[in-house]
């Protein structure tokens, strides 16, 4: 076991703080020393509230000598996504518009993870109003990737990535309405999962596009994301769409073995136009997988541009919907690429917004066909592997929409079909810039997909590796 | 709806009430073109019966054939 608590897994962490092993200060102070060292290049928080999480971390310590605290997180010092609403706290979206909102409620995902004894370290930061992939953010500054600094973290759970990465806090969440999770998961070297629609509440999550929102973890292995979902998913009376029905063992489905299992590969779009190493690192993924005792199996996908564009409808419209008085009211107080974006949605008439709502339900059974003879399917996140922040600050210019498109190509079609996704770590390029692989399921299989990426990371070591220090 | 003009885009704008400039108008012609050119094959030829909440049937595996 490392002696440097904050490089623990959070399953780890979480059982030496229940063992007393470590108490929830020393965690909490390693932590803290961590983000002392490594934020000043990463940009990583948007706040940290030190003398909070020691006290909260000595009441937690106090608790559990009492021979209370049972909770699966007790004593675990966490920071999240700053979209995510904890009553009497600012939560700035990433925004300046939001500059000093304070929460009055608590979203039900945090509350839930608080009721398993989590400490709150502070807040990290994101893309403005969570609306772009790369991780700039034009109030705040672009977060580092800790890999190879001056390249992105991805978005728009920028300081999500960055922060699990550099192992400032055990895990974070996310939310993923066009890659947002699994982006930065990949480029930062961690594990991200984008949940079903329906699988964990939205309640108290700032809104983007109420159709495709997702609420996710970002953490180190797939069974710490295992451990996260478990807490979370469930009916919500906050929160209508998420599902009702038992929530399934995750945590027990990251012990299968995945022998047997078979195993999907695109045979176009999602293998089309890879950067070389990208290339390289799906084929040794499969070639890992393989070994594992998994069958690869190739499939013919429903055409992906379609999904991408009828995505593009619907968040385009609904994030408008949400933003229209601030862009009436405040236009000047949006950044750039931001604003764009939005008055793009001001322009889609209700009838395709709405022909492309009406088409989603043939567009999921169309995929699940496809894919009846597969448990799961995998595939790249993202073309390729970090870009620098200079090379992808492109603001509200004529190539914006490029390079955003560029970016989310893989990632845009399974919001809309609503799909579970898991990107897992999956091997390195020569310049020491992270790839990851996503295993996309089917509507709210996560624990295929946590069984999947478990074993992988059972096999390999690429999730276990740390960025070497600030 | 086809690729919208510059000129469309500020009428749709202008009545969304949320007024944009000419120049802008063009920008977001350009940046959403490229949706509508997607769903092009889709849009327009969508079954009479079909609603929203289909999707929540199919994820839910609960749709009929």
């Amino acid at each position: 076991m490392s002696a440097e608590p904050a490089l623990l897994l959070l399953t780890e962490v979480a059982k030496a703080i229940a063992e007393k092993r470590f108490s929830s200060r020393e965690v909490t102070q390693s932590c803290l020393n961590r983000i002392k060292a490594w934020q000043p290049r990463l940009n990583a928080f948007m706040a940290i509230e030190a003398d909070e999480a020691l006290t909260a971390a000595d009441t937690a310590d106090a608790t559990l000598a009492k021979g209370e605290g049972g909770g699966a997180l007790h004593g675990v010092p966490l920071a999240h996504k700053d979209m995510y609403y904890d009553a009497g706290k600012v939560v700035t979206c990433g925004s300046k518009i939001r500059r000093d909102f304070v929460a009055t409620t608590t979203s039900t995902a945090l509350q839930r993870l608080k009721d398993a004894g989590s400490v709150r370290l502070g807040s990290l930061q994101m893309v403005e109003f969570a609306y772009g992939p790369t991780g700039h953010n034009f109030h705040y500054g672009a977060v580092h990737n800790p890999w190879v600094f001056g390249h992105i973290t991805g978005g728009s759970s920028s300081g999500s990535g960055s922060a699990v990465a550099a192992r400032l806090t055990f895990a974070a969440l996310g939310s993923d309405t066009g890659g947002s999770i699994r982006l930065p998961a990949h480029f930062c070297g961690v594990t991200g999962l984008k949940t079903t629609c329906g699988r964990i509440s939205r309640a108290g999550a700032m809104p983007l596009s109420q159709s495709l929102d997702t609420v996710g973890p970002l953490a180190r292995s797939a069974e710490d994301c295992a451990l996260l979902l478990g807490l979370m998913a469930g009916a919500d009376p906050d929160d209508p769409t998420a599902i009702a029905g038992p929530v399934p063992d995750y945590m027990a489905a990251t012990r299968g073995s995945i022998k047997g299992l078979r195993i999907g590969v695109p045979n176009a779009f999602y293998v089309d136009d890879l950067d070389s190493e990208v290339a390289r690192v799906l084929d040794e993924t499969i070639a890992a997988l393989k070994r594992e005792g998994a069958s690869i199996v190739q499939v013919e996908l429903p055409d992906q541009r379609q999904l991408t564009a009828a995505c593009q409808l619907v968040l385009a419209t609904e994030a408008a919907a949400f933003h229209k008085r601030w862009l009436i009211e405040r236009p000047q107080d949006y950044g750039p690429q931001v604003l764009m974006r939005l008055q793009n949605g001001l322009a889609i008439p209700g009838v395709s917004y709405l022909e492309a709502m009406r088409w989603r339900g043939p567009a999921l059974a169309a995929h699940l066909a496809s894919v009846a003879a597969v448990d799961a399917v995998i595939a790249p996140v993202a073309p390729v592997a970090a870009p620098t922040i200079a090379e992808s600050d492109v603001g509200n210019s004529p190539d914006a929409e490029a390079v955003i498109q560029r970016l989310t190509r893989f990632t845009r079609p399974i919001n809309y079909l609503g799909l579970p996704s898991l990107s897992i770590p999956s091997g390195f390029t020569r310049s020491g810039l992270p790839v990851g692989m996503q295993l996309i399921g089917r509507s709210f299989d996560e624990a295929m997909l946590l069984r999947i990426g478990a074993a992988f990371q059972r096999a390999t070591d690429f999730h276990a590796r740390v960025p070497k220090s600030a | 709806m086809t690729k919208p003009t510059p000129k469309q885009i500020h009428a749709i704008v202008d009545a969304a009430g949320v007024p944009v400039s000419a120049e802008v108008a063009t920008r977001i012609a350009n940046s959403i073109g490229p949706a509508f050119e997607g769903f092009a094959a889709v849009a327009g030829t969508l079954p009479f019966d079909l609603e929203p909440a289909t999707f929540l049937l199919v994820q839910a595996g609960k749709a009929s054939k």
